[in-house]
């Protein structure tokens, strides 16, 4: 048994020029963003921004230039998306797709699907949501009900219900997980991806599920004999799990599986400024000491990744200490400062602590919960 | 790393695991074994890895002497190893001669970029202590059975093994960090080693307490060679300046950077 090493990501990638540009557009963009908003992180939905970063070439990064990409190396694309959310920018017309997506798309999809959406995520135009938990399909994501069935024509009539979709309401496409053949029992056999048109499929029908600050993010999305067109399917009949695990490893490392707090913690900064005392000091210094060495971790992910290496266990591993940094932020605030939470005061400290305090549970369970990301590490140790 | 330092590592790990290994119950250990344990120790030349070249040492650069002295702390044996390599380090820096034989109570008379190099030296054996406390506690949740069935057949047990290995990987990440940083220019290596020593510290606390926890009251026994980690962890994690000081030395310094420079200061760390 070796320890998980995480590799040294280089200490400087050559990328100071690119972060001061970013640093600059973002700071004249987001002028009179409140810190409340800041602090909805990559909930904040903006088209007209993703729009904008991808005409200065921020988005589809990495991909190959004949897709819309910039053939960049995974370290610059890391700095726009850390730049990005430590500003608080509205990234989530654009996340999924340029995260995930656009990934898992230019992995398994035809040279057609590859042509028709790739160019319109670069381009900031294309909004994407996953199409993964069920009502009885949760952490359990295997327990998938949703089916596929292949008609004659070569097209797909679709069946079932998807839910906690965030922005499905605003999504031009999902990358549906569903069964395609064989039953729940199943388990992972017979599991497919496909790609479907959130715009132009009759039968999918979209309604809201509000979060418990009444925001509407989530969504439930009923599939009533829809059919998808021949082509739909992504990647491989059957190869659905093992595509779906690949995918997750893009979903679990990056620099949003610790930053989602990081709004509050500027302003406990500044609310410690001439304050705070020893115990202020030793706070800031313990969470200071978590960020650093989380953001070495994840950009030893990104070398990972960028290498061509398996990284789910060590984006595991980030995303359950990431969550857990993030959700300790409100406690160890409201420990250091005496300020009644509200989201309606004047007070950014105020405001930003109560919206972070109701944001905090659903850390960690978005992208996996903590307890499938520990039998994940367990295992990875050899015991389970 | 290049295959030299490879060789020197694989060495170095050899020879202190199989030292550490035949210690047994340190206190029953005959005076004659361990004299002929560090004679080992210095005929291998590890005692001389965070010397420069023209001090005698072995050429290499700070950041692989510590990846050695983090094998160190993986074969914690009843030998002042790292406080030898150390104290020979100070010594040439100092002008001294490079005295013989183990370095009593370990280096004294630091001058400050001394102590940081010290505090250093200790996040690298616990990051390397944690790693084999790792090894050790799951292969004992392999191997004890209760209930009919080994421990690691447990969900309780399988998380909280889970929670050790992140806190290792953390504290590894961390050390490897701060060494990166000594190594690098642009950035404050002060701030680095205060990052690497508290974050450090915390897995200390939490990854001796699972380890314990797991082991059940075999690994609070003198015979078993848990506490020899956790008991010198305990210990290190508040020597060259303690965890809270290095912690608040840290906030300090993040602090005066404002809000406005927060962010600026995570990037540069």
């Amino acid at each position: 048994m070796k320890t998980l090493e995480f590799p040294a990501p280089p200490p400087r990638a050559g990328d100071e020029d690119l972060r001061r540009e970013v640093r600059n557009f973002l700071e004249s963009r987001l002028e009179g963003r409140s810190p409340l908003q800041r602090a909805e992180s990559w909930n904040g939905f903006d088209r007209q921004f993703s729009r904008e970063l991808g005409q200065r070439g921020w988005l589809g990064m990495t991909w190959p230039r004949k897709y819309g990409g910039h053939e960049r190396t995974a370290f610059e694309r890391y700095v726009v998306m850390e730049e990005t959310l430590a500003a608080g920018a509205p990234v989530a017309a654009h996340w999924i797709a340029d995260r995930q997506s656009g990934p898992t798309i230019l992995r398994y999809g035809t040279e057609a699907q590859k042509e028709a959406i790739l160019p319109k995520i670069a381009a900031g135009e294309c909004t994407f949501c996953i199409g993964m938990s069920e009502p009885d399909a949760g952490s359990d994501l295997a327990a998938t009900r949703t089916r596929a069935e292949p008609q004659s024509d070569g097209s797909w009539r679709v069946n079932g219900t998807k839910l906690w979709t965030t922005y499905a309401h605003e999504a031009h496409y999902m990358i549906l997980f569903c069964r395609t053949s064989g039953s729940p029992a199943d388990r992972h056999k017979g599991t497919s991806q496909m790609l479907v048109d959130m715009r132009a499929t009759p039968g999918v029908t979209v309604s809201p599920v509000l979060d418990l600050m009444g925001q509407h993010h989530f969504n439930e999305v009923h599939f009533e004999d829809a059919i998808l067109p021949a082509g739909s399917l992504l990647g491989t009949e059957g190869e659905g799990w093992a595509q779906v695990m690949g995918e997750l490893a893009f979903e679990r490392s990056g620099p949003e599986r610790f930053l989602s707090s990081i709004q509050l913690l500027i302003e406990l900064i500044g609310a410690l400024q001439g304050a705070g005392g020893e115990g202020g000091r030793n706070a800031i210094g313990r969470l200071f000491a978590h960020l650093v060495t989380l953001r070495h971790m994840s950009r030893g992910v990104a070398a990972l990744l960028e290498r061509g290496d398996d990284a789910s266990v060590h984006a595991a591993i980030v995303k359950d200490l990431g969550a857990t940094f993030e959700q300790e932020l409100p406690d160890i605030a409201r420990s250091l400062i005496d300020e009644e939470p509200d989201l309606a005061s004047t007070s950014h400290f105020a405001s930003v602590l109560a919206y972070t305090t109701m944001a905090a549970p659903a850390f960690s369970l978005r992208g996996g919960t903590r307890e499938i990301l520990r039998g994940i590490i367990a295992r990875q140790l050899g015991v389970r | 790393m290049d295959e030299i330092s490879a060789i020197v590592s694989d060495t170095a790990r050899r020879l202190l695991r199989g030292l550490a290994e035949a210690a047994g119950t340190w206190e029953d250990m005959p005076e004659s074994a361990w004299t002929a344990g560090w004679q080992a120790i210095e005929d291998s030349g590890l005692l001389l890895a965070l010397l420069p070249d023209e001090d005698g040492g072995l050429g290499l650069p700070l950041s692989e002497g510590l990846g050695l002295v983090r094998i160190a702390g993986s074969h914690h044996g009843p030998w002042p190893v790292v406080d030898t390599m150390l104290a020979r380090r100070f010594a040439a820096e100092n002008g001294q001669d490079v005295a013989a034989g183990p370095a009593a109570g370990g280096p004294s008379e630091m001058a400050p970029h001394q102590r940081d190099i010290a505090a250093l030296a200790r996040a690298c054996q616990m990051a390397g202590a944690l790693e084999a406390v790792l090894e050790m506690t799951t292969a004992y949740v392999g191997e004890r059975h209760q209930f009919g069935r080994p421990l690691a057949r447990f969900q309780a047990i399988q998380h909280s093994l889970a929670v050790l290995a992140g806190e290792v990987a953390a504290a590894c990440a961390a050390a490897d960090f701060a060494c990166q940083r000594i190594a690098a220019e642009g950035h404050d290596p002060i701030l680095a080693i205060g990052i690497a020593r508290a974050r450090i510290g915390e897995a200390v606390s939490r990854g001796t307490a699972i380890a314990h926890q797991l082991h059940g009251a075999i690994g609070y026994a003198r015979e078993h060679r848990l506490h020899r980690y956790t008991t010198a962890m305990w210990r290190w994690r508040d020597e060259f300046g303690t965890q809270a000081w290095w912690t608040r030395r840290v906030g300090m310094a993040v602090i005066a950077e404002g809000s406005d420079g927060f962010w600026s200061s995570t990037v540069a760390a």
